[in-house]
């Protein structure tokens, strides 16, 4: 058989090929998929609709009030009874529920977006940090800032007994000096006993102006916190105090937490938003520090730390860039169930204060009246909580075929 | 295994004190003072303050250092916090503020209601999504498995409180075929010996009490079980179709083995173990999160109780329903770990 030419291979058609970007391939295989192309659709009808109608319809809801209208039913053309239309029908004061449902978009999504922004700045940097210093050596400028900072807080507890403030400077100080002095007696028993006896001094020594008992308390704590200094901590420690910390918030059922928040912060929509955020932080921290702690594995990371990059290029250079896929998927799909929270606690009247137009308050203001059969007060901003939860459900998952072709089935 | 046991049993003793901590210190954080919540506005402060005195909320909440300085040990750890941990300790959760009732046993009551419900909805979830799942990933890209997905995506975007109350509105209000909301109707006798109504009533013998108390249950259990049943449905698709890329797959395939027997020989044993995951993990937050499908439904369990209690002030009812939860739910994730090693052979825990 005769060798073929270039021509017959098509040889031109892959030499010209355009050079594709990661991100480039990525969309190209999202806008590819139905369903993630139904969930963008459905994502960007409701944002624009909330954005649009917040600027440009105009709607006061503390003066939507006309008794005459109460609770009809939808309707698309004027009839006798009702001379204006209302698709949605009316609410018990009479309120168009079409309006208020658009209306509503706005404050329901904002709730969700900034809810995720908070948990994914926060359990992201949170994870960021416990991953990263899980696996690497930490350097002596971050020692100094871990055994400082946990001498300020375990200061903190002997200086609120004595009533003196500066002891938590003390103690912080005493970090400082051990993570100086690291070398200072390294692995001899002796130099627990010289840190207990420092922070024993410390802790009791100006608690004997308030009376015997407190310094004698006061030295007992110091010694402890002063044994605990002396140790050779590092990063995992690091790291476990803040996974500790987020099995914590974990180990209560999100509703009851954001109930408790909001209780804590008296209702609204802004603290509606912290609450959510909050329970959250948890989730985004474990997501970030599972995703780098496979990362950091890879070859180009021992590659870096061998060239000499520093600890933040290291992190903001080569580690975030490469965790980004997972993580954009989660905050898609935290988006979604930020948005059915909100609805939540708007129906439990926790979220946005009437006559505020929100959807899960629509329906809590609303749901009494089901009995009487006027279903379309919730059926309404009940379906636009489903749509719009739904929409982000496609794109997060769209999102997670097109960025990780590995996860593809 | 009893070392790895006993090991994480330990490493959860942290987690259980930060968690009474924390509830312990949101309630006193939370605006508002328990005694005047029982006595009202205009109560007299002496009554007031007797009452606070009664309650223990005049003591500092973690240590008294004014004590301290008198010399007073015992003075300095009589605080709120400690003494809560005291009773607790002794199996005391102390009584409801406003209902006087001891929380022990009005957990007793409200717990059973709680399990039924979530376990009702659980295997209901199991029942539907896992087979749901297994044919999705067997007819792979068929219409049933468009179905079946596009389902499930609508199941965990659903608002469950809104499902509920459409199901109020399609089935009691319009078709009369469930009750609105109770476990069980007052017309009904039952003699209460578990407090789960079901089996209440079979051991009584009483068919008709097992009728109504399953149409009680039917349409809560059906709300709380939507998300749960989505959520399995994909994780068993997921799952299957992973382990279907497998070479002992291909290798079974290659033997001429039928597709059923490969299928459920070989791929769903090992398909399985992330499924059971997902149910464990599930089954706690069911036990947790019914807090939404019980105030709709009216039903009596753990989660109306905490969110009326938290609404209310009711700080002891607070701390033992939220504890209660909070330690379920971490004793049933150590369950979840455990099961791993009896499932799957290649897992073994030092």
């Amino acid at each position: 058989m005769a060798e073929p030419t270039s021509k017959e291979i098509g040889l031109a058609d892959f030499a010209v090929r355009e050079h594709r970007s990661l991100w480039g391939d990525a969309w190209r295989r999202l806008i590819s998929s139905n369903t993630a192309r139904l969930g963008m659709g459905i994502v960007v009808l409701f944002l624009l609709s909330a954005v649009l109608s917040h600027l440009f319809w105009e709607y006061d809801p503390k003066t939507d009030l006309d008794y005459s209208l109460k609770l009809k039913p939808p309707n698309l053309f004027p009839t006798e009874e009702v001379a204006s239309i209302h698709p949605f029908g009316t609410d018990k004061l009479g309120r168009d529920i079409f309006r208020r449902v658009v209306h509503g978009g706005w404050n329901s999504l904002r709730v969700g977006i900034v809810a995720v922004g908070i948990s994914l700045t926060i359990g992201g940097l949170l994870g960021l940090l416990a991953g990263f210093y899980e696996s690497m050596p930490l350097a002596r400028i971050e020692r100094f800032f871990l055994l400082g900072g946990i001498g300020l807080c375990l200061g903190g507890l002997s200086a609120w007994i004595a009533g003196q403030a500066f002891q938590a400077l003390l103690f912080c100080a005493l970090g400082v000096a051990a993570t100086f002095l690291e070398n200072l007696l390294a692995e001899k028993p002796t130099r627990p006993l010289l840190f207990a006896g420092l922070g024993l001094l410390l802790g009791g020594g100006p608690a004997l102006l308030v009376s015997p008992y407190t310094a004698a308390t006061g030295a007992v704590l110091g010694a402890i916190i002063g044994g605990i200094l002396a140790l050779p901590l590092g990063g995992p420690l690091f790291s476990n105090i803040i996974m500790r910390v987020m099995d914590i918030i974990l180990a209560f059922p999100s509703i009851l937490l954001a109930i408790a928040i909001v209780a804590f912060l008296g209702p609204g929509l802004d603290r509606a938003m912290i609450a959510i955020g909050f329970v959250g932080i948890p989730v985004y921290a474990r997501l970030v520090r599972s995703t780098l702690l496979s990362v950091i594995q890879q070859e180009y990371i021992l590659a870096a730390q061998s060239v000499g990059a520093g600890h933040g290029r290291i992190l903001f250079r080569h580690i975030v860039p490469n965790s980004l896929s997972p993580v954009i998927v989660q905050a898609t799909m935290g988006l979604a169930s930020a948005i059915l929270w909100a609805g939540a606690l708007g129906f439990l009247g926790l979220g946005a204060i009437p006559p505020e137009p929100e959807w899960g308050a629509m329906l809590g203001d609303s749901y009494r009246f089901l009995t009487s059969g006027a279903w379309w007060a919730v059926l309404f901003p009940g379906l636009a909580i489903m749509l719009s939860v739904l929409g982000f459900n496609l794109l997060g998952d769209g999102l997670r075929d097109a960025l990780d072709p590995r996860l593809r089935l | 295994m009893t070392r790895y046991i006993v090991r994480r049993l330990i490493s959860l003793i942290p987690t259980v004190l930060g968690v009474t901590i924390v509830i312990f210190m949101f309630l006193r954080l939370i605006p508002g003072d328990p005694a005047v919540a029982m006595l009202g506005e205009h109560a007299a402060r002496e009554n007031v303050e007797r009452i606070r005195e009664q309650l223990g909320l005049n003591r500092p909440l973690f240590l008294d250092r004014d004590a301290l300085e008198q010399g007073d040990i015992k003075g300095f750890f009589d605080s709120q916090y400690i003494r809560y941990l005291g009773r607790l300790a002794r199996g005391n959760m102390g009584a409801s503020i406003h209902r006087r009732i001891p929380i022990a046993e009005e957990l007793k009551l409200r717990f059973p209601a709680t399990v039924e419900l979530a376990l009702f909805s659980m295997t209901i979830a199991v029942l539907v999504g896992v087979p749901a799942g297994i044919v999705s990933a067997a007819r792979r890209n068929s219409l049933l498995d468009g179905f079946s997905m596009i389902g499930s995506l609508i199941g965990v975007s659903m608002p469950i409180f809104w499902l509920g109350l459409m199901e109020i509105m399609l089935f009691a209000v319009m078709l009369h075929w469930f009750p609105i909301g109770g476990r069980l109707d007052h017309a009904i006798e039952l003699e209460v010996v578990t407090n789960f109504v079901l089996i209440d009533s079979i051991l009584a013998g009483n068919g008709a009490a097992l009728v109504d108390g399953l149409k009680h249950l039917a349409m809560p259990a059906l709300a709380l079980a939507t998300i749960p049943m989505a959520i399995i449905a994909r994780m068993t698709r997921a799952s299957v179709l992973d382990v279907l890329q497998e070479d002992y797959i291909r290798t079974a395939h290659a033997k001429g083995l039928r597709e059923r027997v490969v299928l459920f020989r070989h791929a769903l044993k090992n398909a399985f173990l992330p499924v059971i995951t997902i149910i464990g993990l599930q089954t706690g937050t069911l036990l947790a999160g019914a807090i939404l499908t019980e105030t709709i439904f009216a039903w009596p369990g753990i989660g109306k109780w905490a969110y009326d209690a938290i609404l209310g002030r009711d700080y002891p009812v607070v701390q033992g329903g939220t504890l209660l939860i909070a330690i379920v739910f971490v004793f049933v994730n150590l369950l979840v770990d455990l099961s791993y090693a009896f499932l799957d052979p290649r897992i073994h825990y030092e």
